[in-house]
């Protein structure tokens, strides 16, 4: 019997499907397009899942439960429309946060700011510069100032990245290591920003359903 | 026509044994609950949401109020002192009083320490302030988690909890009849995973986050209704730690 665990985020949704000999299979698909799947997922976790069912899982227990081979560190998990994180120490759990509400300073903000100015994200350069987005609503602000007063909105995107960057450290009480969860670890202009503050080492978009995939495990097997 | 006694806090038991020898059919009324009443806007918009409750709850009910019973010591907070003044002004008639002396603490923490849901726990803690029964026949559970702090306006949280909760801080100094004695409302058993609640604005959140950091809890401030952040937070620590 094959195994089905989604992360349904807001913009993106996350499958591993794990085959009778464990084989695993990651796919990517639009949230927009779940409901074409004809699925029963063992778990589910995630903005665009249903909370009311019973094999939703809360999605800081499987960020853990997806790192649990990290015995020490931070673990930041930073998507489209929120940010957690969990710290281990010890193999046991330490500490967390989770703004699940606030995504002003989070990828969709960032997408629709590439939309608006017409930008690829593989043209950001990483700049030290940074706005204050401890309310992304007043980085935009910035952004469209800049922009009007000539620079490049190439430039002033990577300063709002800097900026969100900057926040996530913040977010997570300031680690030596912080080690990335989520979309944004393929955004490289991201990853080069926040390793303006903190050493970084990236993890995929998959953690979650590898989480999924363990809490399975040790409640079935 | 008058009919209720309205209180906040715990007022001191020689106040309540008085009041209710004068007034013997008089209705009690918590101010301190959300009874979903008008917003008086009286105090400013980012305030304490239990001293909002208790100016909604005190003017809705003002014409059926015969006195407000507010203690206004150490075991309540700077705001009622000031809520007594504007209250006055109104036209409200208000006995004060504050716990100066410990002789009142006692070592039951009955219903503290119960196997009954969390909420149930502290709806019976703040019932009991004017009911005073005994709940000395309460089935003692083995703690599984803590939740220190004073009863939170949006009482569903406290869902959130096993049953196997033991409540700390403000509420357990309650059942011990001790509001104001900050050794016992700093206590806690340090081998439970405890979440330090302490409603937005009040100064409580100083040692709730103190404490939370102290024995590696978690610290949660509400305004008002709880949203779904900090729900799954509480959810996430209470499955993790």
């Amino acid at each position: 019997m094959t195994l089905y665990f989604l992360d349904a985020g807001t913009t993106f949704s996350k499958i591993l499907e794990v085959d009778d000999s464990g084989n695993k299979k990651y796919s990517v698909i639009k949230t927009s397009e779940l409901k074409n799947l004809d699925i029963n997922f063992n778990y589910s976790t995630g903005h665009s899942s249903n909370k009311n069912k019973t094999n939703y899982e809360n999605e800081v227990v499987a960020l853990s439960y997806g790192v649990k081979h990290l015995k020490n560190g931070v673990i930041l998990d930073l998507g489209s429309r929120d940010a957690k994180w969990v710290q281990f120490k010890n193999g046991s759990f330490k500490d967390m946060d989770w703004n699940t509400n606030c995504a002003s300073a989070t990828g969709a903000t960032i997408e629709m700011l590439l939309k608006f100015y017409g930008v690829d994200v593989q043209n950001l350069i990483p700049n030290k510069e940074k706005y204050p987005v401890t309310c992304g609503i007043f980085g935009l602000e910035k952004i469209m100032d800049d922009v009007s007063s000539g620079i490049a909105p190439e430039i002033a995107i990577s300063k709002f990245i800097t900026g969100v960057a900057f926040n996530a450290y913040n977010f997570t009480k300031r680690p030596n290591k912080i080690y990335l969860s989520g979309g944004f670890c393929e955004n490289k202009c991201f990853v080069e920003a926040l390793k303006f503050f903190v050493e970084v080492e990236t993890l995929g978009r998959f953690i979650l359903v590898d989480g999924l995939y363990n809490i399975y495990l040790e409640k079935f097997e | 026509m008058k009919d209720i006694i309205a209180f906040w806090g715990y007022p001191h038991p020689s106040l309540i044994k008085k009041t209710k020898e004068e007034y013997k059919n008089a209705i009690w009324l918590d101010l301190d609950v959300d009874f979903n009443h008008p917003q008086a806007s009286i105090l400013p918009v980012n305030y304490c949401s239990i001293i909002k409750n208790i100016f909604n709850n005190a003017i809705f009910y003002k014409e059926r109020i015969i006195k407000i019973l507010a203690p206004v010591g150490r075991d309540k907070c700077d705001s009622a002192i000031f809520a007594v003044e504007i209250l006055s002004d109104m036209g409200f008639n208000i006995e004060t009083s504050a716990f100066e002396e410990k002789t009142y603490k006692k070592n039951n923490v009955y219903i503290s320490e119960s196997n009954l849901p969390l909420k149930k726990k502290v709806e019976l803690i703040t019932d009991n302030i004017i009911s005073e029964k005994d709940y000395s026949n309460l089935e003692k559970s083995i703690p599984v988690a803590g939740f220190w702090g004073v009863p939170p306006n949006d009482l569903s949280i406290l869902e959130l909890f096993p049953n196997e909760t033991h409540i700390f801080g403000w509420m357990r100094c309650v059942e011990q009849m001790a509001p104001f004695d900050i050794e016992l409302e700093k206590f806690v058993n340090p081998n439970i995973k405890t979440v330090f609640f302490a409603q937005t604005f009040c100064a409580k959140n100083q040692l709730a986050k103190y404490l939370a950091d102290k024995y590696n809890g978690l610290y949660i401030d509400i305004d008002g209704v709880s949203n779904n952040s900090t729900k799954a937070k509480i959810e996430a620590f209470l499955r993790l730690r």
